[in-house]
């Protein structure tokens, strides 16, 4: 199939993506301005880092001028997930230019990936692998089509919710403060399984304040770290046990 | 050596893109390991609730123990409401309707 149908038909499987990137992104551009960031940030963040939980866990340390090792760990800790969701669509673009590939890997999040890689398994068990991976231009055509429009709304939609939050009427500060944390809060719980996840959930709430407390730059940060690679070899260790028995 | 914010973000998002590229270029075909998979998320998981925290809680080095209550009662109704209806927007505007409505209540 040639480029553009299959850009099409990414476009179409990207509908349910961009219905959730509207709120959110408005939701960031709205936080954005409320923190203090000017348009130019807010424009930069979105366009080129654009990662909505890490333009999230930035957004206070970059407003409050913290140190900027502390802005990037934060931010890269949480960007990390785009390294095995790039491994997992590689395969599915044999050769395809590296050139191609670099520019293309700007559109990876991790709605633009679950998208595609879904559609390209699909296609690689009904075709019993004739498609997957021996089309990838085809493929990429398709992540495209899902990742660049996903990427434009994101865009847009961080500089609607800055224009927005300008026309704010004062007196509305508590419900701008809380709609970032309500709503990952939100796509948390949506996304929420296992006894894991909920026990790093709430001891991530819980700590986080008291180590912001100890330390207010980096306890946050570190308590989070502790709580997440604890329980993982947790479960870790658990999962081992039970095999060896 | 001070930076910027803007050159602050351009750093950050020069690590994302290696984040997203390299594994693309150089890494093609081979499995990532899914116990390294599921760390990587459980950070993520963990870093989001702890800006979550310090976001509702914090203010700069102080916990704002006075809107501290109406805040977490708004957050727990924000994730019950989420859970109920499947939709954070719904769950958000709830739970934002909420914490103004105890704010002036105050």
């Amino acid at each position: 199939m040639s480029f553009a149908p299959r850009f099409r038909q990414g476009m179409r499987a990207a509908i349910p993506v961009w219905i959730a990137f509207v709120p959110s992104s408005i939701a960031w551009g709205i936080a954005a301005q409320d923190h203090g960031l000017t348009l130019t940030e807010v424009l930069l963040l979105s366009a080129w880092v654009y990662s909505g939980p890490a333009q999230f866990a930035v957004l206070g340390p970059l407003a409050s001028n913290r140190s900027a090792l502390q802005v990037l760990i934060a931010g890269s800790l949480m960007n990390l997930r785009f390294v095995p969701m790039s491994a997992a669509l590689g395969p599915f673009f044999r050769a395809v230019t590296r050139w191609h590939l670099l520019f293309s890997s700007q559109v990876v999040s991790a709605s633009s990936f679950i998208v595609p890689y879904l559609q390209f398994q699909k296609e690689r068990d009904t075709d019993n692998g004739a498609r997957s991976g021996a089309d990838g231009y085809g493929n990429l055509a398709f992540f495209l089509g899902v990742g660049v429009t996903a990427y434009s709304i994101w865009v847009v939609g961080t500089t609607v919710g800055f224009g927005v939050a300008l026309g704010f009427p004062s007196g509305f500060d508590e419900a701008l403060k809380f709609i970032l944390p309500g709503y990952f809060a939100g796509l948390l719980v949506a996304e929420m399984k296992g006894w894991a996840v909920a026990l790093i959930c709430a001891a991530s709430l819980v700590a986080a304040v008291p180590g912001a407390l100890v330390s207010e730059g980096w306890g946050w940060l570190a308590t989070a770290i502790v709580i997440a690679v604890s329980i993982w070899g947790l479960e870790e260790w658990n999962f081992r046990a039970s095999k060896s028995s | 050596m001070e930076l910027s914010r803007v050159q602050i973000i351009l750093i950050l998002g020069l690590v994302a893109l290696g984040f997203r590229a390299v594994p693309l270029l150089f890494n093609a075909g081979k499995k990532f390991p899914e116990t390294l998979d599921r760390l990587l998320r459980y950070l993520s998981y963990a870093l989001l609730c702890s800006i979550i925290s310090t976001t509702l809680f914090m203010k700069g080095a102080r916990f704002e123990a006075d809107a501290a209550p109406y805040r977490a009662l708004a957050l727990i109704v924000a994730v019950v409401i989420t859970r109920l209806t499947k939709s954070a927007v719904t769950g958000m505007l709830v739970g934002m309707a909420l914490v103004l409505a105890l704010g002036w209540m105050r």
